[in-house]
């Protein structure tokens, strides 16, 4: 793109060209009381564009794909939330979006030296077991956020990219394999068990189910990429049992879950939905209210009901622009997740990210859209991008960089090297 | 770069399977939709229409009608008001919005609407017989399963609202026809047919036994017969027509007629057997309740009573109907009865149509024909001066309810004329209360059909 002025002017254009259109679908369909507002809005919007815009120039990418693709979404989620109910201007999703841009960037510089990260490795655990810690001490069952004057925030959220630092490997480490009894094993894979066992142990402590698909998506990927690294001998018949052990513990799991659980396991919404199915059976009726094309911005009923803004977002969009927009919104996170599928990672160590990435990316949507229209049970997961949060967002965007990360990657030296030249401590391609 | 590609097929393998899990959700909610805004409080609901167009509900409430003009379908047709939940509408409330997920709410010139198979003047004509007395009505063809009438008094019009429910009579806001009620003798029509497919018609036939006005049967109770002098030896179609009950309890007793083979024949039939559990008949989304009885010993006075139809004994009216046009029809099976024939989307285009659907064989052909034989001659015996300028085939019945305080008279039966199928089951409650017959109804009820047909 650097080096493509075009390529990179014309997607200038399309970002652009796609905000104003929503803001023109907010001038002519909107629910406002004065013209000021939307100006006002479509002022931060095209004013967020176009600093972007400029900002990555300051970014030397082989690739900005991902930049537009987040500012785009990025923007049409502040667009989103500030009509909800009423066309206004949401300051607080505006920040969280600057942010999020911000982290976005803290991310790809952090993780594009795969090197570093791996000799960073132990501090990664580390990290995560801190984070694990913070969430059993500052947080409850009742109420999973800690709360600082006006902010909260979501400490199970960080973990998330270190959950996925620490599943990410590279085939040079698979390859440092220990006599333990009789089997051959790599140390790391069984400490990254271990660290998948606390995570979820937390999470089930603190009655968070519905980051811990999350986690256990992320481990899923992650663990298949280590198991099946080119030179290790790993029969499909091994992978089809590891597969059924799985489903049996979930099977295990689902059967002796919490009766809550259960509950809503099996919760017929519409028989009840003035209690439990209240705000999947109102989300559905949204949808069928906005139909294809919307009632229009900030014309819906959503927007008063609880958790309008985060865990039935999918709805009260698809009830005020569409599904058609809804669709697209969700369109657009999927062409990021699936970005390194046209444009290949150059390590495996940042292709495992990028997996892990996309996992937890889209077990979130899968979460949060399929819960909210009834097809699984409804849990409290925020859509990335989309969902308004502060947490979310930051540490969407943080994963966003990683993804840019394996785009752009760095292959310098860390600086402090051992003797080792006779074996080869990493490699980024067989 | 292999094992790179690994990555991209992960990858790619989560997001084929999210996108399916879209699809699948798009498709849904396109699918359902229609249920969702009915869960919702947005409606722009359409008409109901009988069979010549006539308005048997008018939805978007800006018609103008005469006094009382929804009152013969009432408790049928219903409306959107929650307070009658077995109707037509109420259970069929989606299909009348007008709204479709890529068009919304049609809030003018909507023509969402349900095309039913009533004929509204047979209908009221029908209701009309009635006057002050109360019971219902039921007919169909029994070729197609169009239902033509289906009547239930009291009855109420919907347009009128419900103040002063608490005062409504009891039965009000229910068609009685979907509701079990006892089918006094016109069971004898289920009786006989067990008894024929069990032991075949010739052995039937060959079967005779005297009744003397009462029968004491093998545990020592009494059967009563309605003649007090007796009706004296007969065979089933004698005892058939004077509806004895002494013949049928020691029909019952017969070693010929095994307990057994009868509760199987009774729950092919469709009967719930000694306290089993509820079970219904759908009819586009309405409930209708169906037959139940005891069967414990074939000696024992609550099993004859059942057989003979009082008792615990409980069939629809619509279910007595049915049973009829599996005799009629001559195959043993029901056909099956609608009330939609075909509904209209907004557009107006026809998104349903009813076709004729059949029940599992309930007994043979030659069964149907020997019962079929045995109701025409009853018919014809003792109905066709009632009944004028129909080949019917008849069963009446009188129910003893209220702990015989009160008497039902029903009568069921089929015409037998290819150009005229037509199967029906009249009921009035406490028949002493005036001076109305059930075949004066059936005459009202086939002559307004015929004008109609």
């Amino acid at each position: 793109m650097y080096a493509n002025p075009v390529a990179y002017v014309f997607s200038c254009i399309f970002v652009l060209i796609a905000h104003i259109s929503m803001l023109l679908n907010i001038y002519f369909n909107g629910n406002y009381t004065e013209i000021r507002d939307v100006a006002v809005l479509g002022a931060a919007v095209i004013i967020l564009d176009i600093s972007y815009f400029i900002i990555i120039l300051f970014f030397k990418q082989a690739s900005y794909v991902l930049d537009f693709l987040l500012i785009l979404i990025l923007n049409m989620s502040f667009i989103f939330q500030s009509c909800f109910g009423k066309v206004g201007f949401d300051v607080k999703h505006l920040i969280t979006c600057i942010v999020c841009l911000a982290s976005c960037k803290c991310g790809y510089l952090l993780c594009r030296n795969h090197k570093l990260l791996q000799d960073k490795k132990p501090y990664i655990y580390g990290g995560v077991c801190f984070v694990m810690l913070v969430v059993l001490v500052f947080t409850s069952a009742q109420d999973m956020w800690i709360r600082i004057g006006s902010f909260a925030i979501q400490p199970s959220e960080f973990a998330k990219p270190l959950f996925i630092l620490a599943c990410a490997t590279s085939i040079a480490d698979q390859q440092k394999k220990h006599k333990l009894l009789t089997f051959s094993v790599v140390y790391e894979n069984i400490a990254l068990l271990a660290l998948t066992a606390i995570v979820c142990l937390v999470q089930v402590k603190s009655h968070d189910y519905g980051s811990l698909p999350t986690f256990l998506s992320i481990f899923a990927v992650g663990f298949l990429l280590r198991i099946c690294y080119p030179k290790a001998k790993f029969s499909r018949k091994k992978l089809f049992g590891v597969i059924a052990l799985i489903l049996i513990f979930v099977l295990i799991g689902l059967k002796y879950a919490p009766e809550y659980v259960q509950h809503r396991l099996h919760v017929d919404i519409w028989s009840d939905k003035t209690g439990d199915g209240y705000q999947q059976s109102q989300a559905l009726i949204a949808i069928a209210k906005g139909g294809w094309f919307g009632v229009g911005p900030g014309k819906g009923f959503l927007s008063n009901v609880f958790a309008y803004e985060n865990d039935i977002v999918f709805a009260t969009i698809s009830e005020e622009w569409g599904l058609l927009y809804a669709l697209m919104a969700i369109f657009a996170i999927l062409v990021m997740t699936s970005v390194p599928l046209v444009n290949p990672t150059r390590s495996y160590y940042h292709g495992t990210i990028s997996a892990c990435v996309c996992a937890a990316f889209i077990v979130q949507m899968a979460l949060n859209i399929f819960g909210s229209c009834n097809l699984i049970p409804f849990t409290g997961v925020t859509i990335p991008f989309i969902s308004a949060g502060g947490s979310s967002l930051m540490v969407s965007g943080f994963m966003v960089g990683m993804l840019m990360a394996g785009q752009s990657p760095s292959f310098k030296e860390p600086k402090k090297k051992k003797k080792e030249e006779n074996v080869p401590t990493w490699r980024w391609q067989e | 770069m292999k094992s790179i590609r690994r990555t991209q097929r992960i990858i790619s393998l989560i997001i084929l399977l999210f996108i399916a899990g879209m699809a699948f959700l798009v498709l849904k909610i396109n699918h359902e939709a229609d249920f969702y805004m009915m869960n919702s409080d947005t409606h722009e609901l359409g008409f109901v229409y009988d069979r010549s167009g006539d308005v048997l509900f008018d939805g978007s409430g800006h018609g103008s009608y005469p006094e009382n003009y929804f009152i013969d379908v009432g408790n049928l047709i219903g409306d959107d008001k929650g307070q009658m939940t077995n109707t037509l509408v109420a259970r069929n409330l989606q299909k009348l919005n007008n709204y479709s997920f890529s068009e919304g709410i049609k809030k003018q010139g909507g023509k969402a609407a349900i095309y039913t198979t009533l004929d509204h003047a047979a209908n009221r004509a029908v209701f009309n017989t009635y006057g002050y007395m109360e019971g219902c009505v039921s007919a169909y063809n029994y070729k197609t399963g169009e239902m033509l009438v289906c009547a239930s008094l009291p009855s109420l019009d919907v347009t009128n609202g419900y103040e002063g429910i608490e005062n409504f009579k009891n039965g009000t806001l229910l068609s009685k026809n979907f509701l079990g009620t006892v089918p006094g003798s016109t069971q004898k029509v289920s009786t006989v047919i067990s008894a024929v497919e069990i032991m075949g018609s010739a052995k039937l036939y060959s079967k005779s036994f005297s009744c003397s006005g009462k029968y004491t049967n093998k545990t020592g109770d009494d059967i009563d017969c309605h003649n007090i002098y007796g009706h004296g030896t007969q065979n089933i179609q004698e005892a058939f027509e004077n509806s004895c009950n002494p013949f049928f309890a020691q029909l019952i007793e017969d070693p010929d007629l095994p307990l057994d083979k009868v509760k199987k024949q009774y729950e092919k039939l469709g009967y719930v057997l000694n306290g089993g559990e509820e079970s219904y008949i759908d009819i586009n989304g309405i409930q209708c309740y169906t037959a139940s009885t005891t069967l414990e010993n074939s000696n024992e006075f609550r099993t004859q009573w059942g057989c003979i139809g009082q008792g615990d004994t409980l069939v629809s009216p619509v279910q007595l109907m049915m049973w009829q046009s599996a005799i009629a029809n001559g195959t043993g099976k029901m056909t099956m009865p609608y009330l939609i024939d075909h509904v209209t989307d907004l557009n107006g285009h026809v998104k349903e149509k009813a076709k004729t659907s059949y029940s599992e064989k309930l007994f043979s052909e030659s069964t149907a024909s020997a019962v079929k034989q045995i109701m025409l001659t009853n018919g014809s015996d003792r109905y066709s001066y009632l009944i004028n300028g129909y080949t019917v085939g008849v069963k009446s019945g009188t129910a003893q309810v209220s702990e015989g305080a009160k008497e039902n008279s029903l009568l069921v039966g089929f015409v037998d004329d290819p150009s005229f199928p037509i199967a029906f089951c009249i009921l009035i409650e406490d028949k002493d209360s005036g001076y109305l017959t059930t075949e004066q109804v059936a005459q009202v009820l086939l002559d307004n059909l015929k004008n109609n047909y």
